[in-house]
């Protein structure tokens, strides 16, 4: 998938409250990296890398110690515990 | 106020200019736009070469700035114009924003941020990842106190009658919290409910999103969380307050008695509702249809009051006002609103089957209305009422339902949507239409109505064209019922005694306070206004019980924020500046079910459900940057944030100026070939900045597109500096130091990624420069001579560089990274254009502020007082900015001896020429 943007990213940061529960309800699973949200939820990895941020800054996820051999960071859900 | 002298912009210039003038003894005033002073070093993630923290240098500076006792910081401020005064001094105005928190109180603990309802993007964090309207410019910001960003009211909040703040509960329920949106409109009215179903919403007609595609479906997203609250919580999940001693009467339970007993109650007043109708509620229970506003939501958000221990007393009509008052009542609102209706004044009125549309719908919501199966109605009328009537006359089984009304369908009162709904179903209309006569046969019942063809002639003091007949002849519409619905009066004649009635027997009163010449008797509602509607009364009601308790309370009767001093709409334009493009959304669906033979009275609109309400919310375009929402007031522990703050506007008369206002970045987005601002792996060297900062905004150094750790990052030089095709010919000198720090800081961060720079030439003409970049070389850093022509992405969001290998030969070359960064230049701050109103702040050639002797007389420039410090002279990295700001400082202090001497010289000449 390309990292276009498609989108005004003010639109896309606007959305970022309204994203936290499908964000949160995809991770109940365990960690997940940012496409594999993106996957999930059908949306651009890019604008899913712009609500994980948003949300890990005001702490509803936090990343796990080591990124993956892929190299990305996985994110849990910080009120879930999480064995990295 | 005065001061020697005016330092404009708190970056390093800036700073370093006050500390040194504040350490020579002068007074400084210092102003900064942005919240905190520290300009944009403090956002820098090192300093070149020394690999200096860039916070453990500039914080300590920034603290000094603001402690320093000569030296008056004012951020979040704006210096509006400078003007020279007759002595030779300066007189700044200079706008402080407000910024809606106490500083004084405020302790920089952020509480408030996570419970604010909107995002935005964070300039602090070259916009890479959301802040909250409210919030901390960033972690070391100097002074550590929150601002909230407002661009002014939001327009559905500024339009609403009601002052019910649509944006923040729309806000919350975006934010999922639905309860609190509930109680946000609790804040305003116990009337949830009811308006979630019976507003006519001027708030949606004001929505920007409306400008777009659609408004958003904000009454609907009210009734939403009405209904969610009462499915699962008993009363209003609001404590009564302990009692406070004063009672008041009010007089009618309509909205605008309800909502002020209701605002009354909760400062804990004793409040009697009287009602002469068996039940309470006024129009919302005797006046709407059930299909439009069930009654069991009418005694939901009733019970809200009744909560809070208001006494409604029914079947109690009210003659004597002063004996109220007598009984022990010290206030007394009268809030009857318009229960009599205009009689059609035209013969045949007596008959049987004429009655008005008031007495219909009340008989139908006690259970008493007419059977009119198979039956003609005629109802006369433009207005709401005869909408519902048209509608309720269709549910009773009349099977012809004739609206007529005696100007056009553009001019009828209702509102269009009552209108079409009533088409929808079946109501018919006839316009130009004026009833002369009412006919009947031997039995006294109505058989039709004679009426007389109308045309509209010039306008009339309402501003509609007036109806005037078309001709003498006439013609009868056949019926079995005639309903008269052309206006509503107050029946106030027993208060005539004690209030002033007007011969259109309203009350009244001072608009403003509601307050009659009886100084304890109030009347709000329609009763003071004529026929209005539900939302104007609940404001009414608010109103009048915001001046009670000032009255009751000693203080005086203004301060009504709500409605009377809220901030300026945000204009809608500026709004829609704020994207480049908008992505269009489906409208709110459609939830209304309406057939063209209504049978019953069971309610029209289903709710909207949870997914639809999240979509419509979701689409706000949060105008007012601030929502109002008011979590950020609850949470906030110091009790420091105040909503209803305002800008202000200061003079101050200076003795010298100080420009330092810095550069901007250039935008990278003028370049298009780089595809910054399309593919979200290319940023800019700010923006990289911040991602090796240690309060940076992701987790460490990743792609944006994606997440990814890079492992190949590419440095483009030279992006917006001496290029003529962006029209700027200059280097900006320190681009490709920046790029070699980034190049080191990178290769600490991430060890295992390979940086390359893509440079025409290195220019690091500076002390250990260098040796800082030969450092970087040897560190493993490639660097390409050779400008790149263009980027471009792969499918995995990869890009691929193009670009002239220079010292291979010229060889047009293709590389592929993960992470691209530009090495964006500087461009002049022109807003130091705006600075001076009588006099002309010269720029050179290339827009910085000019020195007109820079090589001999650094700092100074054209006009006599005022001085440059820093970038805004020139692009110069932080050393070259500091060793300026000390040249032009010197410069001031030379200055401002200079007119001190000459000020003692001309005093001691004129005391030796009053002497002689």
């Amino acid at each position: 998938m390309t990292s276009t943007i498609n989108r005004d990213p003010r639109e896309v940061i606007r959305e970022e409250p309204l994203m936290h529960r499908p964000i949160l309800e995809a991770l109940a699973g365990g960690p997940l990296t940012v496409p594999e949200i993106a996957e999930i939820l059908g949306r651009p990895s890019e604008e899913v890398m712009i609500w994980v941020m948003g949300m890990r800054r005001y702490a509803k996820l936090v990343e796990l110690r080591e990124p993956t051999d892929d190299g990305f960071f996985q994110y849990a859900d910080t009120s879930r515990e999480v064995r990295s | 106020m005065e001061y020697d002298a005016l330092v404009v912009g708190g970056g390093i210039g800036g700073m370093e200019s006050s500390l040194k003038l504040g350490d020579m003894g002068y007074k400084v005033l210092l102003v900064e736009k942005e919240p905190s002073v520290g300009g944009r070093m403090i956002l820098l993630s090192k300093v070149f070469p020394t690999l200096d923290c860039a916070s453990c240098i500039s914080g300590p500076k920034m603290s000094s700035t603001i402690n320093h006792p000569n030296i008056t910081t004012a951020s979040s401020s704006t210096v509006l114009g400078i003007r020279r005064t007759p002595e030779g001094r300066f007189l700044a105005t200079v706008k402080k924003r407000a910024t809606y928190v106490d500083p004084a109180a405020c302790t920089g603990c952020q509480e408030c941020e996570p419970v604010c309802t909107v995002a935005v993007p964070d300039q602090f964090n070259a916009d890479l990842v959301p802040r909250r309207a409210a919030f901390l410019a960033f972690p070391q910001a100097v002074p550590k106190k929150v601002v909230i960003e407002r661009a002014g009211t939001s327009p559905c909040t500024d339009t609403c009658p009601a002052g019910i703040k649509a944006h923040g509960y729309v806000a919350l329920i975006r934010n999922g919290r639905y309860e609190e949106a509930f109680q946000l409109v609790l804040e305003a009215t116990p009337l949830v409910g009811t308006l979630g179903r019976a507003c006519y919403a001027p708030c949606e007609n004001e929505c920007t999103r409306d400008d777009v595609e659609s408004s958003i479906p904000i009454r609907r997203l009210k009734r939403f969380v009405a209904d969610r609250h009462y499915e699962t919580m008993q009363g209003p999940g609001v404590v009564a307050p302990e009692p406070n001693g004063h009672r008041v009467a009010i007089v009618g339970s309509g909205p605008a008695g309800l909502t002020a007993a209701w605002q009354l109650a909760r400062l804990g007043y004793g409040v009697t509702l009287y009602e002469a109708s068996p039940e309470p509620g006024g129009f919302l229970r005797y006046a709407i249809p059930a299909y439009r506003l069930p009654q069991d939501v009418v005694e939901r958000d009733i019970a809200n009051v009744t909560a809070l221990g208001v006494e409604i007393v029914t079947n109690s009509p009210i003659t004597d006002l002063e004996a109220l008052h007598h009984d022990g009542f010290d206030a007394v609102l009268v809030a009857t609103g318009t229960p009599r209706s205009t009689t059609l004044g035209i013969p045949g009125e007596e008959f049987a089957g004429v009655q008005s549309g008031l007495e219909l719908l009340r008989d139908v919501r006690l259970g008493a209305g007419p059977d009119w199966t198979g039956q003609r109605v005629v109802v006369v009328g433009g207005g709401n009422v005869a909408m519902d009537a048209a509608r309720t006359a269709r549910r009773l089984g009349a099977r012809r339902t004739i609206v007529a009304y005696r100007r056009g369908r553009d001019e009828m009162p209702a509102m269009a949507s009552e209108v079409q709904d009533a088409a929808h179903e079946g109501v018919a209309f006839e316009f130009l239409v004026a009833p002369v006569e009412v006919l009947g046969d031997e039995h006294g019942r109505v058989t039709g109505v004679r009426c007389q063809r109308m045309v509209l002639g010039a306008p009339d003091a309402s501003g509609r064209r007036r109806p005037e007949p078309a001709d003498h002849s006439t013609f009868v519409i056949e019926c079995d019922a005639v309903i008269g619905a052309i206006g509503m009066v107050p029946d106030t004649e027993d208060f005539a005694t004690t209030l002033r009635v007007g011969a259109d027997r309203r009350v009244a009163v001072d608009p403003l306070t509601r307050q009659s010449e009886v100084e304890y008797l109030f009347a709000a509602g329609d009763v003071v206004n004529g026929a209005t509607d539900i939302t104007r009364a609940v404001g009414e009601g608010r109103r009048a019980a915001h001046m009670i308790d000032r009255f009751l309370t000693g203080r005086p009767l203004d301060g009504f924020v709500a409605l009377d001093d809220r901030l300026a709409a945000v204009d809608k334009a500026a709004v829609l500046a704020r994207q480049r493009t908008y992505t269009p959304r489906e409208a709110a669906p459609d939830t209304f079910s309406l057939s063209d033979g209504p049978t019953d009275f069971s309610e029209v609109e289903r709710v909207l459900s949870e997914v639809e309400a999240l979509a419509g919310a979701g689409a706000c375009l949060d105008c007012g940057v601030c929502s109002e929402c008011g979590q950020c007031v609850r949470a906030c522990p110091a009790d420091a944030i105040d909503l209803n703050a305002k800008d202000q506007v200061i003079e101050v008369d200076v003795g010298a100026v100080v420009v330092s206002t810095g550069y901007k970045l250039f935008a990278a987005d003028l370049k298009p070939e780089y595809g910054w601002g399309q593919y979200a792996n290319v940023i800019t060297g700010m923006q990289m900045d911040r991602l090796l900062a240690p309060t940076r905004p992701f987790n460490t150094v990743l792609r944006p597109g994606d997440g990814k750790v890079p492992e190949r990052i590419a440095y483009v030089s030279c992006t917006g500096s001496r290029d003529r095709t962006v029209d700027n010919p200059l280097c900006s000198k320190l681009c490709c130091m920046y790029s070699v720090k980034q190049n080191q800081l990178i290769m600490g961060t991430l060890p295992l990624a390979d940086v390359t720079m893509h440079y025409i030439d290195i220019r690091a003409a500076g002390k250990r420069y260098d040796e800082f970049y030969e450092q970087s070389r040897a560190m493993g850093a490639s660097y390409i001579k050779g400008r790149v022509s263009k980027i471009t992405e792969k499918d995995n969001g990869d890009l691929v560089l193009r670009y002239e290998d220079i010292e291979n030969g010229g060889a047009i070359t293709e590389a592929e990274y993960d992470l691209v960064v530009l090495a964006v230049g500087v461009q002049p701050n022109r807003e130091v254009e705006q600075l001076f109103t009588d006099e002309h702040l010269d720029l050179n050639e290339y827009y910085y502020v000019d020195e007109p002797d820079d090589d001999l007389d650094p700092g100074r420039t054209n006009i006599p007082g005022v001085f440059v410090a820093g970038a805004a002279a020139g692009a110069k990295d932080i050393v070259d900015s500091i060793t300026h700001a000390g040249a032009a400082v010197s410069q001031v202090a030379a200055y401002l001896e200079r007119r001190r001497d000459d000020d003692l010289i001309n005093q001691e000449l004129a005391t030796m020429e009053l002497s002689r």
